[in-house]
């Protein structure tokens, strides 16, 4: 042990005790190219459904933070909380489109109001 | 947006929308349009957490990992067992077979200066492929059991997009299912890529499928394609008595990734074996001549033809993503020009939630980088991070002596233009190999002149296989050479040659 002591003082090892693994504090989860890809690019099919799919809703933020317009373009953590703040809510119709309530049609509420039997 | 402090539930009257029917009375089908299955009230199957599509090395990790993280996990499986190319048709039965015909090969004709007399020597192949099916469905068996311990569904069936978050699966018992997933894994996997103008039937005309399932020895055997797959069958019908000829387009064996000096090596000693090398050579076309076939080749640029005979015929030509069925046209997910599916960092596809790992989309068709793939997936899914460090997986050609690498090899360090040293290690200079009476091959370090880091380790010999791990392990921390040379190994071992190669990179070897 001496001898690795005194022999360290002259070299240090590459090698590292780097720690318990932990998660880097900032992740960027804007896609980029896969590291294995052999073009190093991603088709423009991405930046686009990810505009269409509004995955950041349901806040609508995207005039609020986004310069360029395109949602996959910025990192979730630069579009904001999606969590409301304390004692507030987020009204349904604030929701995305697919969160929420479908209009009842006609037939339905025939359908409630004679109990089912306009159905048959 | 609203302050409240009352449910919102309270706000609205509350409505059955369970239709009513005479008690009694018989379903009948409904007259009128209402779909009921568009709100969402009715109790319907429970969305899983993750559906994975495939149950190869890369499915039934990332299921097992994904059972192991508390996700509602469901896995795909079409062929009935899951271990998917890898443990079916692949690494477990060929490394089964190359180890047994290695003994069997051993047998016959390294026995007598060992002290070893031994009587007739008979090869009985049936049992042989007994013995392969065995190791086979013990492993395929016991991923079953630990799908049940970690509480993975397990669909036998054929998946295909039906919409973005709904699988429609084909029963392999017969009938259909479906089932819905928040997240969704592709993990098909890949097959054998066919030769042009030659028809697989797996019998006569093989790829690797064929080549670990051949009823008898071949009198005469050609390997297309002189790349790991080619050269392991072609050594296991080799050491069973069949003359191998390996007809190879590039100048050298074991595709790009194999150090061009372990190459020539590795030919060297399997041409001592008795496989023959056509290299620089290309194969123009097949013909059928009774039982046998006339392979016509000739150099890859251009020159006279010549024609091999051969009973059977191995098309190892590489292989190529497989995801013909998977309604990924119901979806819009796109492949690449040659068939991968295209994913970013995190392993998505433009749809989010829709993930691909493995052998059907980039990076190297191995079984050990599927797997690492797939924990970092689902670790993706569950923990928002995942890492697999493309710099640092392995390679293993698992001839006699076996081939193993990680990281650059001489030529690509040469062409990066980074100033580097290069150090080696005879495995006839080490005590154990010489014990073992076998002592071919070398351990050969390459590391950056300035800095002394480990850019790449290329080992030909006994062990090479189990031996690479620890050099991936270095240079996964970054080791120089100096910590490899100054690290214990325990005598008298191979992995001796190992440290002594390290420590000819950055000073001289003791033993040589």
């Amino acid at each position: 042990m001496q001898a690795t002591r005194y022999l360290l003082q002259h070299r240090q090892p590459m090698i590292r005790f780097l720690g318990k693994r932990t998660a880097p504090p900032k992740l960027d989860h804007t896609p980029k190219a896969h590291p294995a890809s052999p073009t190093h690019s991603l088709p423009n099919s991405f930046a686009a459904y990810r505009e269409k799919a509004q995955q950041h809703g349901p806040l609508n933020q995207k005039m609020e933070y986004s310069t360029s317009g395109a949602i996959g373009s910025h990192s979730g953590s630069s579009l904001g909380p999606v969590e409301p703040a304390s004692g507030q809510y987020f009204d349904r119709s604030e929701l995305p489109k697919r969160f929420r309530r479908t209009p009842w049609t006609q037939a339905e509420i025939d359908a409630i109001e004679s109990g089912g039997a306009s159905m048959f | 947006m609203l302050s409240r402090t009352v449910p919102r539930c309270a706000a609205r009257p509350t409505a059955l929308l369970r239709p009513l029917r005479p008690h009694g009375a018989p379903v009948r089908p409904a007259r009128c349009s209402i779909d009921r299955s568009r709100r969402g009230y009715a109790s319907e199957a429970a969305e899983k957490d993750l559906v994975i599509i495939g149950g190869g090395v890369a499915g039934y990790v990332a299921a097992i990992k994904a059972g192991q993280s508390g996700l509602s996990v469901a896995c795909i499986e079409k062929r009935g067992m899951l271990g998917g190319t890898c443990l079916n048709v692949g690494c477990i039965p060929s490394k089964s077979l190359l180890n047994n015909s290695h003994l069997y090969h051993q047998i016959l004709h390294d026995t007598k200066q060992r002290g070893i007399e031994v009587g007739e020597v008979k090869l009985n192949l049936e049992q042989m492929m007994k013995a392969k099916e065995t190791s086979v469905s013990g492993l395929t068996k016991g991923i079953e059991f630990l799908f049940k311990k970690n509480n993975v569904e397990y669909i036998k069936g054929t998946g295909a997009f039906a919409d973005e978050h709904t699988i429609n699966v084909n029963l392999i018992d017969g009938g259909e299912t479906s089932v819905k997933a928040k997240n969704i894994i592709i993990a098909t996997g890949s097959e054998a890529t066919p030769f042009p103008g030659m028809t697989i039937d797996e019998e006569k005309i093989i790829t690797s499928t064929g080549a670990i399932a051949l009823k008898q020895v071949p009198k005469k055997m050609v390997v297309i394609g002189g790349g790991i797959i080619g050269l392991e069958m072609g050594s296991v019908w080799s050491r069973l008595g069949a003359e191998v000829t390996v007809v190879e387009f590039l100048g050298q064996i074991g595709g790009p990734g194999m150090d061009a000096e372990i190459a020539k090596q590795a030919q060297k000693l399997l041409g001592k074996q008795g496989m023959k090398f056509k290299l620089n050579t290309k194969v123009k076309s097949g013909e059928e001549s009774g039982e046998a076939f006339k392979i016509n080749v000739e150099a890859a640029k251009g020159g006279k033809e010549e024609a091999i005979d051969a009973d059977v015929v191995l098309v190892a030509i590489g292989r190529r993503p497989y995801t013909a069925g998977l309604g990924l046209e119901n979806i819009g997910i796109e492949t690449d020009d040659k068939g991968r599916l295209v994913i970013d960092q995190e392993y998505r596809t433009k749809l989010p939630h829709i993930r691909v790992i493995g052998d059907c989309t980039f990076g190297p068709m191995l079984a050990h980088k599927a797997e690492e793939e797939a924990v970092a997936a689902v670790e993706f899914i569950t923990k928002n991070y995942g890492h697999v460090n493309y710099g640092a997986i392995p390679s293993v050609m698992y001839t006699h002596p076996e081939v193993a690498w990680v990281g650059q090899n001489e030529q690509e360090v040469k062409a990066s233009g980074v100033k580097y040293k290069v150090g080696t290690f005879p495995f006839s200079a080490n005590s154990r190999a010489k014990t073992n009476l076998d002592t071919e091959g070398m351990v050969k370090f390459i590391a950056d002149a300035e800095t002394d880091r480990i850019l790449g380790i290329h080992i030909i010999g006994p062990n090479a296989g189990e031996m690479i791990a620890e050099g991936t392990l270095a240079l996964e921390y970054g080791a120089s050479t100096e910590d490899v040379g100054r690290t214990s190994h325990a005598h008298p071992t191979l992995s001796e040659a190992f440290k002594e190669a390290a420590m000819a990179t950055y000073g001289k070897a003791i033993h040589y």
